[in-house]
């Protein structure tokens, strides 16, 4: 295989094996003898919970990045991550209350896990929301670093809610100072390839995404300055005689 | 703080309040539409007096929240950026500025807070107690609804969908401070300890006041 395929290609092949092996195992574990067949949801939802705290991180670090060295670069960064984030965190709501319907008996409980998660969506909705409003690249960069900024206070009071307050919700079963608290070994290995399948899906995503938000910007930055005049009011532009037609 | 960082601070303060004399924002549109929401509400629960009495407490401070934000979105839609480039070129730190704003945002909504305040009493037979520690929750709430407003509002400036969006941005944030507040509420109805939700909301309004003036600079330039 040429050099040239296999470059372009790296990121479908690393998500098809990933997402396999990640399958496989949530396939053959067994079920849990609490929750049953239901633990299945948990390869997604936890995963997809891990990625949006990853995924908000990224957004910390790109928006600190963008505001201290003022390239653009580090916005793309930002921006790429905090979409990514917002569908995964959807994801994990989503999930959640679809697990929680047969478990809890309702789909939703004002529980502080739940309840900061949507909150904590709905500041990054509100996030690229404010990034549709301005046009210009570095506008956008600066106003939307702030913003990413000051959403991150929330990923740590989300991941110890659980801790700090009397939940419903259970306590984390992955990342813990103590270590997993998973016993079964085979249900462990299938949380933990999902977690790093879905991670291989982020960096594939995050390539392709920060790649278009590259192109975009481009684009606008053309039509701004082909929309611009060229040495203001006082010149104008010469007019050509005669039609197309005339040769 | 030195001489003149409190002296443009004081400067920003006494404009706002003066275009709010002028335009009456907050006195004539927000402080009524907070309380025609508070009832509204019976209207739409059930005029269940008990009821009412049990969740009235909670009911304000989500008008508090939801309606206070208007105070901010006010001023977005209201400054132009010449009016910011104006402001700029004549050396204002840009600091100075967000604390004047935001210091001019939380009076005003200290006033909205004690006037709705007094129409929820009212209306739906709330007990006032434990007043000098609601005295406080009021005036942290005020302040750190000022703070989230106004740097909200200086995030939008400008922008076409600025008035909208600024509710979008402050409701998530603001959650902490309608946590902190309705549990002081809460913890003084049922003498349990309110320490730890006055330090929670102390906690939001710094870490926001941190932030606010340290992206002053960088959100002028912009």
């Amino acid at each position: 295989m040429p050099s040239e395929i296999r470059s372009r290609n790296w990121p479908w092949m690393a998500i098809v094996v990933s997402v396999a092996v990640a399958l496989a195992l949530a396939i053959v574990s067994p079920a849990d003898t609490v929750q049953g067949e239901l633990v299945r949801i948990m390869y997604v939802h936890v995963p997809a919970a891990w990625l949006a705290y990853l995924a908000f991180g990224v957004t910390l670090v790109g928006s600190v990045g963008y505001l201290v060295t003022r390239r653009l670069s580090w916005d793309r960064v930002a921006a790429s991550s905090a979409e990514i984030g917002v569908y995964f965190t959807g994801l994990a709501i989503g999930l959640g209350m679809i697990w929680a319907k047969p478990t809890w008996g309702v789909w939703w409980t004002w529980d502080a896990r739940l309840t900061l998660t949507a909150v904590m969506f709905f500041v990054y909705v509100g996030y690229l929301a404010l990034r549709n409003t301005a046009d210009e690249s570095r506008v956008r960069a600066g106003r939307s670093a702030v913003l990413g900024i000051l959403g991150a206070a929330l990923i740590p009071l989300v991941h110890f809610s659980v801790v700090w307050w009397r939940t419903l919700h259970q306590p984390a079963s992955l990342l813990r100072p103590d270590g997993p608290a998973i016993q079964d070994p085979l249900i462990l290995w299938a949380l933990l390839a999902g977690v790093v399948a879905f991670t291989v899906i982020y960096v594939a995503l995050m390539a392709k995404r920060i790649e278009l938000h590259r192109v975009a910007d481009r684009i606008r930055d053309v039509e701004r300055s082909a929309n611009r005049p060229v040495a203001g009011a006082s010149v104008t532009a010469p007019e050509l005689g005669g039609g197309l037609g005339d040769g | 703080m030195n001489a003149g960082f409190r002296s443009q601070v004081a400067a920003v303060v006494e404009r706002d309040l003066r275009r709010e004399r002028r335009r009456g924002d907050v006195v004539w549109v927000t402080i009524p539409f907070g309380a025609m929401a508070l009832f509204l509400l019976p209207l739409a629960i059930g005029v269940d007096t008990q009821l009412l009495q049990r969740i009235g407490p909670g009911m304000y401070w989500v008008v508090v929240m939801l309606f206070g934000v208007l105070v901010s979105v006010g001023r977005a839609s209201i400054e132009t950026g010449a009016q910011r480039d104006a402001v700029s070129l004549l050396g204002l730190d840009p600091a100075a500025a967000y604390v004047g704003r935001s210091m001019s945002a939380a009076g005003l909504l200290l006033v909205y807070e004690i006037v709705v305040g007094v129409v929820a009493v009212v209306l739906y037979n709330i007990e006032v107690i434990g007043f000098p520690w609601l005295a406080l929750t009021l005036v942290i709430t005020a302040v750190g609804l000022g703070l989230l407003g106004s740097l909200a509002a200086s995030l939008v400036s400008s922008s076409s969908a600025g008035s909208a969006l600024v509710p979008l941005l402050v409701a998530p944030l603001s959650v902490p401070l309608l946590l902190g507040a309705t549990q002081v509420y809460e913890g003084l109805r049922l003498g349990r300890s309110i320490l730890s939700w006055m330090l929670l909301m102390v906690v939001v309004m710094l870490v926001t006041a941190i932030i606010g003036v340290g992206t002053a600079r960088p959100l002028q330039e912009t």
